[in-house]
Formats: structure tokens, sequence, C-alpha cells
């Protein structure tokens, strides 16, 4: 028997734990927008990525429908293993969008609205491109995946899947080291130099190009990592999943404030536990609950829950 | 009797395309174009459907026009009355968070019809009847449309309105300055924008005798605005033309089976970089009348 406190405590955790997906999707719209102030829409598609290059490397076979069917790798790495390389992966994609384009766009100085084009561009060729490979058909990490570690724990008497907690505990973890990152490093810091002044940035020795290309692969490996977690902790529902997570990540991300990492956080756990906390009744309108609070924000306070009031001349 | 077919879906994508050039003109990136074409298309489905009385009247098991206008002018009246409702708030919006603001409307939309019980759900309204009896009557219908909405946006250039809308798009603050309404201005291109994505959307519905919640997403959001930053976005026979080549395009590329999505990413992808103001810029339709000054005499206003 459940009580009313236990089933709360459940909502919690899973709320939490899509919430933490959330926010490592916008930490990743975030660094790039941080940096050029520019939107990346592959974002998505890289999730995506990180999610096929995970199963294929922890030794998954393609189905039938791809121009790859029965292929298979000849290894089994494990599941941790596989979800760094993957993250790898996806960041190598994300510099080959940045190169093609982003860098082209950036070098005329055009206007933001055609990187926003050009990125989608980049992310629907991508996206088919393995819908082409590996066939629309949806793909499970098994559950045995994470080794020795228990498929789940009892916390204060609610269920709470392992792979939930390390959602978790992957989001909190990179909120911590990426703030303490681009606050206390060089690097970091030479990274929000070229956010604040491309061209002051430039004349003082830093290689803004170097700066942008950083910012694109950690962004591409946290949408991959990203993609992984939630193929075990769910499942991949065919090659355009990324791209529902991706919307709802840019939600998030204004919803947190543009440009703002613990903003993105906050974010990311606002919707989640927002989605949660529909009755399941009404569980059709879950989507509806999150774009309906991010409507409500933008209109009240469109900076964001911890953005920056921008001084506006108009 | 499909390459009629194709062209009535032209027409249609060249209607949405003008529906989302009208607010970018003003300098509005708003992406609810395929919320308010939604609407447009749930408005003719219900009605013709759940209306047996007003099919009933048509002659031949047509479905009668004077039905077909009656629904038009209810989906516009529905329109822009939301479009004025939402329109003061969110036109407020700048840049990516009008953006983001419009698609988390459009999302909005999608899910109430998905769940509601008046929209037949995920399935969708079926069977909606056929005021023509083949596509050659849609082709007349929508090449009317599109017609009317051309010498609409192409009169509207030359107004004291459009000349406005323009002018926001290069300074907001000067053209505020200038004594214009700038709220008001922008208002009148988003509501316009608005009635367009639903007329639009009541001949779709006709058209593809049947209307879902996957009508009008995300998805629609963004080839819409594809094609406008394809055609060009300051004059309106660029957004006519991309919608019309875009639409086509992945039909024209069947015989390359399954790379036609990729080739379509690659035209978005590409396009942006390769002509970044569009294809069709006010200079290059200049150009061509110096070029051709017999025509241009009797063109559409382009002096020398």
């Amino acid at each position: 028997m459940s009580s009313g406190v236990e089933h709360l405590l459940q909502v919690l955790f899973n709320g939490l734990a899509s919430g933490a997906v959330y926010a490592l999707f916008a930490l990743g719209y975030t660094l790039v927008f941080s940096v050029l102030g520019v939107i990346n829409f592959a974002q998505g598609a890289l999730f995506t990525l990180g999610a096929y290059f995970t199963y294929l490397l922890i030794g998954g076979a393609v189905g039938s429908n791809g121009a790859l069917a029965g292929f298979q790798l000849p290894l089994a790495l494990p599941f941790w293993l596989a979800l760094l390389l993957a993250g790898a992966g996806a960041a190598g994609m994300g510099l080959l969008v940045e190169a093609t384009a982003f860098a082209p766009l950036r070098q005329r100085r055009a206007e933001p609205l055609l990187f926003l084009i050009s990125s989608l561009g980049a992310g629907v060729v991508i996206v088919n491109g393995v819908q082409l490979l590996m066939g629309a058909e949806s793909y499970s990490i098994p559950a045995g995946s994470l080794g020795r570690l228990p498929a789940a724990v009892l916390i204060g008497g609610a269920q709470v899947r392992t792979v939930q907690l390390l959602l978790m505990a992957v989001a909190a973890v990179v909120l911590v080291v990426l703030t303490l990152w681009l606050e206390g490093s060089r690097l970091g810091k030479a990274l929000q130099a070229v956010s604040e002044d491309p061209v002051t940035a430039r004349l003082l020795g830093i290689d803004a190009g170097a700066m942008i290309r950083l910012a694109f692969a950690l962004s591409g490996f946290l949408a991959g990592v990203a993609g992984g977690l939630v193929a075990l902790s769910v499942s991949i529902a065919g090659p355009y999943f990324g791209i529902g997570f991706g919307l709802k990540g840019l939600g998030v991300l204004v919803l947190g404030g543009l440009g703002s990492v613990p903003g993105a956080m906050l974010g990311g756990l606002v919707v989640g536990l927002a989605e949660a906390l529909v009755p399941a009744e009404f569980s059709g309108y879950k989507d509806g609950v999150a774009y309906g609070f991010l409507f409500l924000v933008l209109l009240l306070r469109p900076r964001g829950l911890l953005g920056k009031a921008t001084v506006s001349k108009v | 009797m499909s390459d009629l077919s194709l062209l009535v879906q032209m027409g249609l994508g060249a209607l949405l395309a003008l529906s989302v050039y009208l607010p970018l003109r003003c300098g509005q990136l708003s992406l609810a174009t395929p919320g308010f074409y939604a609407i447009g298309g749930y408005v003719a489905a219900l009605l013709s459907t759940r209306w047996p009385a007003l099919a009933a009247a048509g002659a031949g098991g047509l479905y009668p026009l004077p039905a077909l206008l009656l629904e038009m002018v209810l989906a516009v009246g529905l329109a822009v009355g939301l479009a004025l409702l939402i329109g003061r708030p969110v036109l407020k919006l700048r840049g990516i968070y009008l953006a983001i603001a419009t698609i988390a409307l459009v999302e909005i939309l999608r899910v109430v019809n998905l769940n509601a019980g008046w929209s037949g759900g995920a399935v969708g309204i079926f069977a909606i009847p056929q005021p023509f009896d083949g596509p050659g009557g849609y082709l007349v219908c929508t090449a009317l449309l599109l017609a009317l909405c051309c010498w609409f946006c192409a009169r509207l250039e030359q107004t004291r309105l459009g000349r406005a809308m323009a002018a926001i798009r290069e300074d907001e603050l000067a053209t505020r300055c200038m004594g214009v309404p700038t709220a008001q201005v922008a208002l009148s291109a988003f509501v316009l924008s608005a009635a367009i994505a639903a007329l639009t959307g009541v001949v779709a519905a006709h058209f593809l005798n049947t209307w879902n919640a996957r009508q009008g997403g995300f998805d629609a959001s963004i080839t819409t605005l594809a094609f406008v930053v394809f055609g060009g976005s300051r004059t309106w026979l660029g957004p006519v033309l991309g919608g019309l080549v875009l639409t086509a395009l992945p039909e024209l590329l069947r015989p390359v089976g399954d790379l036609r999505l990729i080739v379509f990413g690659l035209v978005i992808l590409v396009g942006p970089i390769l002509a970044p103001q569009g294809l069709i810029t006010p200079e290059r339709l200049a150009a061509l009348a110096r070029a051709f000054p017999a025509r241009a005499a009797g063109g559409n206003g382009v002096r020398r």
C-alpha cells in the first residue's frame, strides 16, 4: 500500500528525473547561446545521435528497416564507456554542424534568424540520415546494462529507478562542474570574454573561433550523453525523438532565462515537476502544461526566471 | 491527376508562406502560422461533418460552395479574434523570445486538439465532404485565394501601413519617433497573418479529406519559415516562390527515394549561406526590370 506521502515522493522523483534531462538539454543550448547569442536547432538531432551511438556501442543490432539492416558492431562495450564515446561522437558531429551551418554565416555577420534556419537544416539532415541507416523503428537498451547496480532503490517508501538517480546525478555534476569551469578557469573566462565581445577578446589574444568550437563540442557532448541516458531510461522511439526533447529543452531554456546556467537547471526541474504533477486522467495534456507554463512566464517575465534584464531602447 | 494535386499543395504552401511573411516583413519572427492553420482546418472539418443540413444543401452530392464561404468567414473570424486577444502581450516579446512564445502557442493548440473530445483525438476527423469533384476544382479555388492574397500583399507594400511595417523591421525606435504607432502596425501584421493561415486551413481540410492534430505542428512551423527564408522576406514574391518550390521539392525528389528528406535538409542548410536575403529581393527585381524595360513599363510599380 502506498500512502499519499509516498505517492507524492514518487511523483517528485519522476519529475526530478525528467527535469534533469530537460536541464541537460537546456545547458547544451545555453553554452552555444552564451557564446554566439544564437540557438542551435540541431541540438535535438545530436541527442538522437548520442542515443543511437550508445545503442550501437553496447553491441545492439540494427533492425530490419534501415540501409544497415542487421548490422552489429563486433564489440559490446560496458554502458558507461559506450555513453562517453557516444557523447564524444555527438561532440564531433556538433563540430561538424558548427563548421557547415554556423561558421560561414558567422564570417559574414548574418542575422540570427539565418543561423536558426541553417542549423535546423543540419538537424533535418542528421535525423533523416539516422532514419536512412537505421530505420524508423524504436530501439531499447537492455535493463541489465548498468551491470551490478540494482534496477531500483527504495527512498522513503518510493521506488526510484537507478537510471533516474543517474540522470539526476549527471545533471547535478554537470551543473557544478560547468559553473566552476566557466567562472574559475582561464578557458572558461576566455569563453565568457568571447561572448561579451569577440573583437576585444581577439585583441587580448583569445582565439575566438576555437572558443566557439569548444562550446559546440561541449554542448554536443551534453546532448549525446543525455540521449544515451534517456535511451536507457525510456527507449529510443525512432530518429525523431530527439526533436521533441529538443523543443521542450528550448522552452526550459527560456523559462530559466537565456544564457544562465543555473537558470537552465531550474527551468528543467520546474517543467519536470509540473509535468509529473499532472493527474493521470489528464496525462494527455502533460506536454501542454509545460508550454502553457512557458507561455505565461514569457508574458509575465520575458527574461525568464533567472535571466538578466536587458536594457531595451524601445 | 496527382500532378494537379501537387499544384494544389504548392498553392497552399505559398499561402502559408505569405502568412509567415507578413509578421516577418515587420521584423517579427512569429511561428504561430501552423496554429491558425490548424484552427481553420478544424472549423471546416467540424462544420462540414457535424452539421448535416449544411452538406445536404449541396447539389450532385457535392458540398455547397456558400457553406465553404461560411466556413472561411467563421475560421477567419475565430483566428482574428484569437490573434487580437494574444497579439498584444505576445508581440511585446522580441526576437527569439517571440519565436519561442509562438512555438509554445502552436504546441498548446496541438496538445488541446489531440486530447479534446470534439477534435476526434489522435485519429482526427474523417470523411470531410468535398465541395469539388476533383483536384481541378481545388486548384481553381487555391489559385484564386493565392491571387487574392498576392494582390493584397502587393498593394499593402505600397500603402502607409506596409511601408510602416518595413520601417519597423529596419529600425523600430526611429519608426516610433516618426509617429508611427508601432505596436498597432505589428498587431495588424500578426492578425493578417492569422487570417491567411486560417483560410488556408479551411481549403486544406476539404482537400485532404481528413484533419487531425498532426496538421500544423512544430514541423510545419519550420517548413513554412524555410519557405520565406529561401524565397526572401522583403517582398511578397519571395515567400510565394519559396512556398511553391519547396513544397514541390520533396515530390520532385521522389526518384531519389529515401534521400529526399536529406536533400531537403541540405537545401535549408545551404540556402541561408548562399542567399542570406533569399532568392528574391527588391534589388534583384529592380535589376530585372532594368534588363527587361518593356515588361517593367506595365509591371507593378517598379520605377527605374
